[in-house]
């Protein structure tokens, strides 16, 4: 229910700025197009109404199911939206899934190894990547890995011409090959901030009494630390997942632009330039969703991975 | 660049060796082109709102007739032939009776008709359906079925330009496929999305947004094209579309800023592909206050004051600066490529003594922080420039140091390509970084520069009006000799010229990049790619991407 007022007040408020950014889908036609026929146009689509009835034009029909029409794209939004959205959610989930991965294993070893040459060298590369603007990193490493070093395809989800003729696994290795960069770009911005939160609650959680009990036993160090003190330190780790989604929702806006990655992130950039509202609107609703979510299922991990509040 | 082992590689060349029929072109065919767009192409006929959306139009329809290199747009000796085989004027020049050429067949393999001419104009003609083409065709009054193979196309009025307007803005669209449509329903319908067309190349697959895939229609009347398939794949990103260039993913880019051009010369695969265009830059001055476009701007409004401004600028200076040795200077308000253009005029000397001196003369007197002031009005005001033009927003920069330094302060404002637009539509701005790009015909500096382009339907920004030039530029586009037609249309820019409505900039530099094994040909500057279906990749510089058999994408 939160997530749902949530979810309203967002979209009322984008409504409201998207309708009050200079231009409409019909201002920036060639020249040749006279005010009489622009003011024609607006008619049909109804953007000559008054704002609030057009909101609650807009509103009354998501609520029935129905997002409206791409002006720019000549479809309706429900099917720009059932192109775009498998492949940000396939980037973001296994960019999350890495991200998650590489942090926790990186901060809780770097805590393991506290002010070693490890520790001090992983911190410094982190906080480096942590400091970096995500389109920077995402063109420093399209070029990088491209061009200079060219391993990798510099952008989109498949080869577009050659795809079709390779065989099984070929296919699967050109979609894997395709997605190395956009998911590297995402893990590198997001690992860095998880490794940081890792390191310092296995900081906080290694010198209680529970994991010296477990050294004084003779259990392995490995074990100590996987079994005992990572476990603990887990918890603020994975609160994490809800406030880091909605900062991947806005890192996969550049990272798809960049790497010419055909989801959510590049359909809502492309509509906010051609000012095709419901686009944008739709944009912002399926972040919005997104977010919640991902909000949820941190809830839920969390009593996973917290005994206490699954009695 | 990546290679793929392909198991299918040796079929694949083995079909695509075999793709030949009757109606096969002279010369070598085959070969695979990935475009990488800077926009994305949604529309089609009669939907043509940007670049892209032309690009596919004139790639999968034809026109009754189109231009020949020479552009000429009087009378219709530039012109050749498309689906019509012929033409016969009426006595009076008020019609023209198009022939069509009985080969012609639309993709799906139905025959062309007089039928489909005449759909086609009376959708195009329709403003609500064609906002960007039915105002420039408004001479044309009707079209009429004389058999099925023959359509009469009628005229309001003769005039010079009458077979331009005729043939050029139309693209050709099957009635069989659209014409049960209403045409209410014709920008959301799923027909747009299938287009039927009947050019050298048809379609293959749609993936909005994605690509778009078009094969060469073997059976083409006017034979097929060369290459096999062009694929176009919009890449809204610069520094994106620039890389997958260089890294042999996309073999055409056709923005390639001067920057990029030392890359190309070290590059074994890239090659750097100048082409005409029609596009100019100047600094646009308005010449009424945003505030209250009735009365005279403030500082522009003053003609020696625009004068001033004008020779504070070192053109020269500012177009090595942004373009090197590849920039192309502006000789006026208008592209050197369209058939009038003169290069010949006389232009505002850059001469910042004097520039001073006529600004005193002005009573605009250097201020404590030497900005000029005059009647308690500093010498300032607002230059605004699109984020989306690199060069504009450079420009813009050097302009604010040039001005500087003969006392007048500018204060830039980047806005959004859609806000750009709306300012400009409403002319609240004092100063704007203006790109114009024109039509191959000169009609189209009546909606720029005229006064009748002032307001409603006009695109005349600056708001300049002179009825000398209004006069000068009627008998130009009155004429229907074009030496004559030049002749007028040379006084007419000189005396805009010498009224300084603007500052005189650069013509766009349209240079592109393109894979070293593309053989290039006929690029025009309405549009590089009118002649794609002509251009070749030789057998023997054919990478694995040019072997996919021709029939393989289409689905």
């Amino acid at each position: 229910m939160q997530s749902l007022i949530v979810l309203v007040l967002v979209t009322t408020i984008s409504f409201i700025i998207i309708r009050s950014a200079p231009g409409d889908p019909f201002s920036y036609e060639s020249p040749n197009v006279s005010p009489a026929v622009r003011q024609q146009l607006r008619h049909q689509y109804g953007y000559d109404r008054p704002l609030l009835e057009q909101y609650v034009r807009y509103m009354s029909s998501v609520a029935r199911g129905d997002l409206g029409y791409s002006i720019a794209r000549h479809e309706p939004v429900t099917q720009s939206l059932a192109a775009a959205l498998p492949n940000t959610l396939l980037l973001m989930g296994v960019a999350l899934a890495l991200s998650f991965v590489v942090g926790i294993g990186l901060g809780a070893t770097q805590a393991a190894w506290k002010d070693s040459w490890f520790d001090r060298a992983t911190s410094t590369v982190l906080l480096f990547f942590y400091s970096l603007p995500d389109f920077w990193l995402a063109l420093a490493i399209l070029l990088g890995l491209t061009y200079w070093l060219p391993l990798f395809p510099p952008g989109g989800t498949i080869d577009l011409v050659m795809h079709d003729y390779l065989p099984f696994w070929g296919r699967v290795g050109d979609r894997l090959k395709h997605l190395v960069l956009p998911v590297m770009t995402l893990v590198l911005l997001i690992a860095a901030a998880i490794a940081r939160y890792q390191r310092a609650a296995m900081l906080e959680v290694l010198p209680l009494d529970f994991v010296r009990t477990a050294r004084a036993k003779g259990l392995p160090e490995r074990r100590v630390l996987a079994r005992h003190a990572l476990r603990n330190a887990l918890l603020p780790v994975v609160t994490l997942l809800g406030l880091v989604l909605p900062s991947m929702v806005g890192g996969t806006v550049f990272v798809e632009k960049i790497f010419t990655w055909p989801g959510m992130g590049l359909l809502t950039v492309n509509a906010i330039d051609a000012r095709d509202y419901d686009l944008v609107l739709a944009g912002v609703i399926v972040g919005g969703v997104m977010v919640a979510i991902g909000n949820f299922l941190s809830d839920l991990l969390y009593a996973v991975v917290d005994p206490r509040l699954r009695d | 660049m990546r290679t793929f082992r392909v198991s299918l590689l040796g079929v694949a060349l083995v079909a695509a060796c075999t793709t030949t029929d009757k109606t096969t072109s002279s010369g070598e065919t085959g070969g695979t082109m990935v475009v990488a767009m800077p926009e994305p192409s949604n529309g089609l006929p009669p939907f043509i709102e940007t670049g892209a959306d032309r690009m596919v139009v004139d790639l999968l329809y034809d026109r009754l007739a189109d231009m020949d290199t020479t552009l000429q747009t009087i009378g219709d000796k530039g012109f050749h032939g498309e689906l019509a085989r012929s033409w016969d004027w009426a006595p009076d020049s008020m019609s023209i009776a198009f022939h069509l050429d009985p080969r012609a067949r639309w993709h799906d393999g139905q025959p062309v008709t007089a039928k489909d001419v005449k759909f086609s104009y009376d959708v195009f003609k329709d403003a609500t359906v064609a906002p960007n083409v039915a105002p420039l065709i408004t001479n044309l009054d009707s079209v009429t079925v004389r058999d099925s193979m023959t359509a009469v196309i009628w005229f309001h009025r003769r005039s010079p330009e009458q077979f331009y307007d005729g043939v050029y803005q139309v693209w050709i669209m099957p009635e069989h496929q659209l014409g049960a449509i209403p045409r209410a329903q014709l920008r959301t319908s799923e027909a747009v999305k299938h287009p039927i067309g009947s050019d050298r190349f048809k379609l293959a697959r749609w993936e909005t947004g994605q690509r778009i895939e078009l094969i060469a229609d073997t059976a083409n009347y006017r034979g097929r094209a060369k290459l096999d398939r062009v694929i176009m794949r919009p890449i809204t990103d610069f520094d994106a579309g620039v890389t997958q260039l260089f890294t042999g993913d996309a073999d055409f880019f056709e923005l390639l800023l001067p920057q990029y051009l030392p890359r190309v010369d070290s590059s074994k695969t890239v090659k750097a592909v100048p082409y005409p265009g029609f596009g100019y830059t100047f600094m646009g001055m308005n010449l009424n206050d945003p505030k209250s476009l009735k009365r005279p701007h403030p500082i522009f409004g003053d003609h020696a004051t625009r004068l001033a401004l004008s020779m504070a600028v070192d053109r020269k200076a500012m177009l090595q600066n942004v373009y090197g040795t590849n920039g192309k200077i502006s000789y006026g308000p208008f592209p050197k490529s369209v058939v009038v253009a003169d290069t010949a005029l006389q232009l505002p000397p850059y001469d910042q003594a004097r520039a001073k001196a006529l600004l005193d003369s002005q009573g605009w007197k250097p201020g404590a922080d030497g900005i000029r002031v005059k009647g308690g009005r500093r010498l300032e005001f607002g230059l605004v420039v699109p984020t989306s033009s690199r060069s504009r927003m450079t420009y813009a920069v050097l302009l604010q140091e040039a001005f500087k330094n003969v006392g007048a302060k500018v204060n830039i404002e980047q806005l959004d390509l859609n806000t750009f637009g709306q300012r400009q539509e409403t002319r609240q701005f004092d100063a704007a970084m203006i790109s114009y790009n024109t039509d191959p015909s000169p009609s189209g500096f009546k909606q720029t520069w005229s006064s009748s382009g002032i307001g409603k339907g006009g695109s005349n920004r600056v708001g300049y009006s002179n009825p000398k030039f209004d006069a000068m530029l009627d008998s130009s586009l009155a004429s229907y000799d074009a030496a004559k037609a030049k002749q007028y249309a040379s006084r007419a820019f000189q005396i805009e010229i010498d009224d300084a409505p603007g500052i005189w900039l650069y013509d766009v530099l349209n240079i592109a990049g393109a894979h070293k094994r593309l053989h290039i040909t006929g690029l025009r500057a309405d549009g590089w790619w009118n002649n794609l279906a002509d251009w070749t990749i030789p057998a023997n510089e054919r990478i694995d991407r040019d072997r996919i058999p021709l029939n393989a994408g289409a689905r």
